[in-house]
């Protein structure tokens, strides 16, 4: 008679236990949001290059966010680990918003305007000794259809 | 006077030209770091770096956005963003040094230099003076620079809870690879 209710507890005890487990492994390995289906905050290259290089009050409303940007292709390149880097113009010679794409684009040039999709890191100042100016970066980012 | 002044002015921005002929950049420099623990290894990857090297002083400067390294996990990028880096709080990590032995490198012809780079490392708001080894290599006009070095997590007072302190190694091991362009 006594056992009985002992075994529903162990019983009902490995069961919390094993949600547990369960829940902490997916916790753990959850996967990273999907940028494409994010809601985003849309601007300019040329307006968020100004405003995170001067870092005002207006960069919280970009930074850590998914911003949806549209610009003129300054350049097209690739990065250390072979991923596709598109330069986005700003008002600034040699500044630009530097987004590294997790897919590669084709049939882009440098002039070609673009609307990309990604999270806002900030933006990292140059060096004004050798007049190099920063870049906003993006990085995870799409091409915005 | 007027010839001096010319002279003068040929002179600065010969100068100039000169001093601008040494500078090298990139704005996609990689830096990576690992730490294995007994139950996961922790690896992340950040392709955002800054770096600019004048050969003509021996200059040499990083910088980076900590909240762009991204690591395989979701939950482990978020960890390292809110409580061991605490990017809101310290947003950059920087570098700025000196190459030794800068005018042994000739930059107009091949070759692979083991060099020694000596400078301040600051991460998470506290300024360390670091010396590592680095190597610089020249090959059909393009620069390249790469090196392989441990910091201690506990030097720059990034603190670990105790719950955890098997998944964070104490050591990390930090790689650079940054290829440059002629400024």
């Amino acid at each position: 008679m006594g056992r009985k209710p002992g075994k529903y507890i162990a019983l009902v005890f490995v069961a919390i236990i094993a949600v547990a487990v369960f829940i902490g492994y997916r916790i753990w390995n959850k996967p990273h949001a999907d940028i494409r289906d994010a809601d985003s905050v849309k601007t300019t290259s040329i307006a968020l290059y100004e405003i995170l290089s001067k870092s005002g009050s207006g960069s919280v409303t970009y930074l850590n966010k998914v911003v949806e940007v549209s610009g003129a292709i300054a350049e097209v390149l690739k990065n250390e680990q072979d991923q596709q880097v598109i330069l986005l113009k700003t008002n600034v010679s040699g500044g630009s918003v530097n987004c590294t794409m997790e897919e590669e684009v084709t049939g882009i040039k440098p002039g070609d305007t673009i609307t990309l999709k990604g999270i806002c890191s900030g933006y990292i100042n140059g060096d004004k000794d050798m007049d190099l100016p920063g870049d906003v970066f993006l990085i995870r980012c799409y091409r915005s259809i | 006077m007027k010839k001096k002044v010319l002279m003068l002015l040929f002179l600065f921005t010969a100068f100039r030209w000169e001093a601008q002929g040494q500078i090298f950049y990139t704005k996609n420099g990689n830096l990576s770091f690992f730490s294995k623990t007994i139950l996961e290894n922790i690896d992340a990857s950040n392709n955002q770096v800054i770096s600019v090297i004048n050969f003509q002083s021996g200059s040499i400067q990083f910088s980076l956005l900590n909240n762009a390294f991204h690591f395989p996990k979701a939950k482990m990028e978020e960890d390292f963003n809110e409580n061991y880096i605490e990017s809101d709080k310290y947003p950059r990590s920087a570098f700025k040094g000196t190459i030794s032995d800068i005018s042994n490198i000739d930059i107009t012809k091949d070759g692979t230099y083991q060099v020694n780079v000596k400078g301040d490392l600051a991460i998470h708001g506290v300024t360390k003076n670091i010396s590592v080894p680095a190597t610089i290599i020249i090959k059909d006009g393009n620069l390249s620079a790469a090196s392989v070095f441990h910091v201690l997590v506990k030097d720059y007072n990034i603190s670990v809870p105790s719950i955890v302190t098997n998944k964070i190694g104490e050591s990390i091991e930090i790689k650079i690879s940054c290829t440059y362009e002629k400024k």
